[in-house]
Parts: structure tokens; C-alpha cells; sequence
């Protein structure tokens, strides 16, 4: 009745609710964040890996959805249920407004329009501070079921862990769809992809919508979780350390992205000895992938089975 | 506004858009050469800030500094080609354009490691006392970085132009296959064109110094530069001057125009405008592809 998709989908729901019941206050802050970047790597892996768009602003998308939503709890007292889906949507319709011209470019064209689309969102952020606080940042008010009924911490942590399931189960039954090849095929060869019949523009804009509102979600959790944003948050290196992400985990693969994101965010703990060279470090790790691994951690397992496969396939030919 | 208001804007908008025009000349070159954008371009800009920082520490003259900034970051320039570039050459623009990111971000790290974020400063080789002619002010310094300026387009001109390393560059910019064949060595181009951008970047750092401090932030002026190089259409070096001095003058200009708030704004503004509606800048050529 359910697809393999769902039923591991709700194993690793089950898991992680489990798990969130025995382990402590800072270890669930740091699942948090994981699989609030899973969900980041998910959609930016959506637009770049499988559509094959640069894009240097998926940190801008997480900031308006932070903004958006922590606005809207703070200025009126909309709960997170309905304040998160609505920063989404606003982030998806400015990515639609994006992914419009960005559609028309490519390669470094598109790397600098992305990348003037986060200076902008940025300087409005900071020059607008009586409405975001600027570049001092802004408070977020602790999530509510209803007025004053909040959540406690294990409450955030399951609906952290819900909307990161349900990122990674949807972006897998995305690529499994029509859509999901098309995005592939607008990679893979644009040109034939055309001839074939597969309306480009339109799925290179609705993948910037797309990943958009993976994006969206993820700022508004992050708000959620933190409960302080400030600019420096949602720069251009939080734009790199996304793309980070999925190169490390593996380009156009949903694994990928969020085997690239655990490993990532857990990366700092990690490192906190040597905590001054964490951003080298990171960034040393981000160009070794590119030149020596540019499939990701992915291509380990995906030659492993491979080559099991091809062994398999021999010893039954005795 | 008055025309001396106008003037004294014009004169510092010059002065700091000739910055602009040197770090989208160092963007250009390579870019020309190789087909690939150095986003990284800003931290070489850094680097030679803080190369002049250390050397006039060690109290050596002026002269001396420029000529050993020029030098490091020509070498700068062409180990970090060798060693990370042409692996990746031919790998998909994506890896090429992170790549070139990551590398600016180890820079600054590096920096950031060595000299902590705190600000230094640095004296310029003519002082801070303004001159006046004819009832304007001209900041020293100022004038300084845009003599240099010019003297540094003239001499990319002249290269192009007269000299043999400089005419294959412009070969292997059109068809760098045909150049191949016609016994032009490719990678000695690539090697060459990394190397005078990132001389020209490191003197940009050397010559803004004095101006805004020595600090690991100084390569946010990549993003200016990009404008300008976008308004030049990317290929073309007069195009990425012009560019240069024109995102400079518009930044002046608008902070009394519109506002401080939104003079921020206005470069990247025109930078969406100019990539949908003339992506190959006001001074390139569209470039029809065969597919």
C-alpha cells in the first residue's frame, strides 16, 4: 500500500523521535541544526545538482524565510504552524521572481546574479533595522502551539525532525517524477533537453521556487531553534557552506545532500579544539572534494555496490 | 548641488572607483585568457594590502614595497594556477566558480589566522594633506591611485598590444584550440594571465590601504569590481576602467542622490538590470554560439 519511500520515511521518523527522548538538551540543539541543514541541502541540491544551476543565494532564501517567519510570531502573534508555511511561500515567490531572469543565464552570469541577489537581500536586512533589528540582529519569540501554549524542547525537536523527513522523502519523490527527470535533463544537456520537448525556462524557474521553499522552511526553523537571526547568518558563506554540503555529500543525489549536511554540521564539534582553523579547515575540505572527489562521499557507496554487485554477478557465472 | 560639491564628488568618486577599475581589470584577464571568473580576486587584493603592511613594517622605501608587491603576487598568482586551477580547467563551470570562491576563502582565512581581524594601518607614499587647486581639494593618495591606475591600463594596452606573450593571450582568447595549433603554448597564456591579475590586484590592495586600513575585509571589494567588470562587458579592458570608474562615481554620487541607505544598493541594482537585459555589458560583443 506505501511505497519503499514512505515506509523508510516513517522508520526514520520513528528512529529519531526515539532518539530524541535519550539524549540531552545540547545534543538535540545539534540535531536540530543538522537536519535543519539537511533540509537547506536538500532543496540547494534540488537547483544545483540535478538542474545544474549555480546558485550563490540559497542563504538569502533561508534568511527571508527567518525573517519572514520570526516577523510574523513576533509583530502578531502568528504561531509557527502557519508562520513557517508562510515564509515559505514568500520565499518561494521571490525565488520565482529570481529564477525569471536567472533562467535566461548561465554559468558565471548566473553565479553573479545570484550573487547580487544576496548583497541585496543583505544590505535591505541591514539598512531596514528598525523593522529587523540590522546588523544587531533581532529575537525571536519561542514557538507556540496557540497564544501562550509553547513548545517545549522535545516538541521542536520532533517538528524539526518531521519537516526534514517529509524535505527528504518529497525531494525524492520529486526526482522520481517527470519533473525529477526534466530537472536532470536540463543539466545533462539543456540544448536536448529542449529538442525533446522539456520546457527549460520554466523548469529552471520552478526549481529556483523549488529549492526556494526548501530553503524557506529551513530559515524559518533555524529562527525557531536559535532564537536570535542576524544578517551575518545568511551571508556568502553560509551560501558556501551549503554548497559545501552537497559537494561533499554528492551533487544531485538526495543522500548525498544530506549525508553532506550531518557530516558538515557536525563537523565544528568535532574541530573545537582547533576551533580557529574550523573555516580553513572547512573550506580546505570544500576544494579537495572539488579537485580529488568531485562526486561526493556518495561515489564511495555507489562504487562500493557496484563493485559487490560485479562480484555477486561473477561467482553466480561459476 | 553645487558645481564645487559636484566636483569634489566626482574627484572621490574617481579616486575610488579607479580601485573598482584595477580589481575588474584583474577579474578580466584571466577571465579573457581562460574562460574562468576569479571570484577569489578580492583576497589577492587583501593579500597585497597586507604584503605592503609587512614590508613597510620592515621599513623599506616605497619604490621598493611596490616592486616586491608586484612580485609576490605575480608568483601569487601563478603558483595558485598551477596547483588548483589548471587540474580543474576543464571540469564543469560550477567546480570552476566555487573553486576559485574556496580559494579566496583560504586567503582570508590565512589572514585572518596570521593577523587577527583587527585593522592596521599604513601610510601612503604622499601623506593625508589634502592639496588645493583652485579652490578643490585633491587628497594626495587619491590622485596617487589614479596616476597608477592609468599607468597600469596603459601598460595591459601596450602588452596586448606589442608584445608576443600579449598577442597569443588575445590568440588564445578567441579560440584557444586554433592557437594550440598554430604553435602557441596555451597553459604558458593561462600561467602569464594569472599572473599579471594578480600583480594588478595586489598593487589595488598596496594603493587602497592607506585609504580604508589593512583588514581581512578589504576583499569585499570584489563584489564593486564585479559590477564593473559586468558594465564592461567582461572581456573587454578599456570596458573594465570605464566600468571601474563608473560604479565609483554612481556610489558617490547616489549616497547624496538617494541616500546613504540605498547607495549601498545601487551597484547591485544595476548589476541585476545590466545581466538580463545586456548580460555582455554596455561594451562587449554577444557572443553567438553554435550549437
Amino acid at each position: 500500500m506505501f511505497s519503499r519511500q514512505t515506509i523508510i520515511a516513517f522508520i526514520a521518523l520513528v528512529l529519531l523521535a526515539a532518539l530524541g527522548l535519550y539524549v540531552g538538551t545540547y545534543t538535540i540543539y545539534l540535531l536540530n541544526l543538522a537536519m535543519i541543514a539537511v533540509i537547506a541541502a536538500v532543496g540547494l541540491n534540488l537547483l544545483t545538482g540535478n538542474s545544474g544551476q549555480i546558485s550563490l543565494s540559497h542563504s538569502s532564501f533561508m534568511a527571508i524565510g527567518a525573517y519572514v517567519s520570526a516577523l510574523l510570531s513576533a509583530r502578531y502573534g502568528v504561531p509557527f504552524w502557519a508562520a513557517i508555511p508562510t515564509a515559505a511561500a514568500v520565499a518561494a515567490l521571490i525565488g520565482a521572481a529570481l529564477g525569471f531572469p536567472a533562467s535566461r543565464l548561465h554559468g558565471i552570469y548566473l553565479a553573479l546574479a545570484t550573487l547580487g541577489f544576496l548583497q541585496i537581500v543583505q544590505i535591505v536586512i541591514e539598512e531596514f533595522a528598525d523593522i529587523t533589528g540590522g546588523v544587531r540582529g533581532m529575537r525571536v519569540p519561542k514557538p507556540a502551539w496557540f497564544g501562550a501554549m509553547l513548545l517545549n524542547e522535545y516538541e521542536i525537536f520532533l517538528v524539526v525532525a518531521v519537516s526534514c523527513v517529509f524535505a527528504v522523502w518529497s525531494a525524492t519523490n520529486i526526482l522520481a517524477s517527470s519533473y525529477g527527470r526534466d530537472m536532470n535533463a536540463v543539466r545533462l544537456s539543456p540544448h536536448a533537453a529542449q529538442a525533446l520537448g522539456v520546457a527549460v525556462a520554466r523548469v529552471k524557474l520552478g526549481a529556483f521556487a523549488l529549492s526556494a521553499v526548501y530553503a524557506g522552511v529551513a530559515g524559518g526553523l533555524l529562527a525557531m531553534v536559535v532564537g536570535f537571526i542576524d544578517p551575518i547568518e545568511f551571508g556568502v558563506s553560509a551560501a558556501l557552506r551549503q554548497i559545501t554540503y552537497i559537494v561533499v555529500g554528492g551533487m544531485g543525489s538526495v543522500a548525498g545532500s544530506v549525508i553532506g549536511a550531518v557530516v558538515l554540521s557536525g563537523l565544528p564539534e568535532v574541530l573545537r579544539p582547533v576551533r580557529e582553523y574550523s573555516d580553513v579547515i572547512y573550506t580546505g575540505i570544500l576544494l579537495a572534494f572539488l579537485l580529488f572527489m568531485p562526486h561526493g562521499l556518495v561515489s564511495i557507496w555507489d562504487a562500493a555496490r557496484l563493485s559487490l554487485r560485479r562480484a555477486l554477478a561473477r561467482s553466480f557465472a561459476k | 548641488m553645487t558645481a564645487t560639491l559636484a566636483f569634489q564628488l566626482a574627484i572621490a568618486g574617481i579616486s575610488v572607483g579607479s580601485i573598482y577599475a584595477l580589481v575588474a581589470l584583474a577579474v578580466v584577464i584571466p577571465f579573457k585568457a581562460s574562460g574562468v571568473l576569479n571570484f577569489g580576486q578580492g583576497e589577492m587584493v587583501t593579500a597585497g594590502a597586507y604584503i605592503a603592511l609587512v614590508l613597510t613594517t620592515l621599513a623599506l622605501p616605497y619604490a621598493v614595497v611596490f616592486l616586491l608587491v608586484v612580485l609576490v603576487g605575480a608568483i601569487g598568482g601563478i603558483v595558485i594556477e598551477r596547483a588548483l586551477i589548471r587540474p580543474i580547467i576543464r571540469a564543469p563551470e560550477f567546480t570552476v566558480v566555487i573553486a576559485t570562491f574556496a580559494i579566496g576563502l583560504l586567503i582570508k582565512g590565512a589572514i585572518q589566522l596570521r593577523f587577527g581581524d583587527s585593522p592596521a594601518a599604513i601610510d601612503g607614499p604622499f601623506g593625508m594633506d589634502p592639496l588645493l587647486v583652485a579652490g578643490l581639494r585633491f587628497n594626495p593618495t587619491s590622485v596617487w591611485i589614479f596616476v597608477c591606475m592609468l599607468l597600469v591600463t596603459f601598460a595591459v594596452i601596450a602588452f596586448f598590444k606589442y608584445t608576443r606573450l600579449g598577442k597569443a593571450m588575445r590568440a588564445v582568447s578567441i579560440n584557444a584550440e586554433a592557437a594550440r595549433l598554430m604553435g602557441i603554448r596555451v597553459e604558458s597564456v593561462w600561467r602569464w594571465a594569472w599572473g599579471i591579475s594578480t600583480a594588478i590586484g595586489a598593487v589595488a590592495g598596496l594603493l587602497v590601504a592607506p585609504v580604508i586600513g589593512v583588514n581581512p575585509e578589504i576583499g569585499t571589494l570584489i563584489l564593486r569590481g564585479l559590477v564593473a567588470a559586468v558594465i564592461g562587458g567582461f572581456t573587454s579592458v578599456p570596458g573594465a576602467i570605464i566600468g571601474g570608474l563608473a560604479v565609483g562615481l554612481i556610489e558617490t554620487f547616489s549616497g547624496v542622490i538617494v541616500g546613504s541607505t540605498f547607495k549601498n544598493l545601487v551597484p547591485f541594482i544595476i548589476l541585476m538590470l545590466l545581466l538580463v537585459f545586456r548580460p555582455y555589458g554596455l561594451f562587449g560583443v554577444a557572443v553567438a554560439k553554435r550549437v
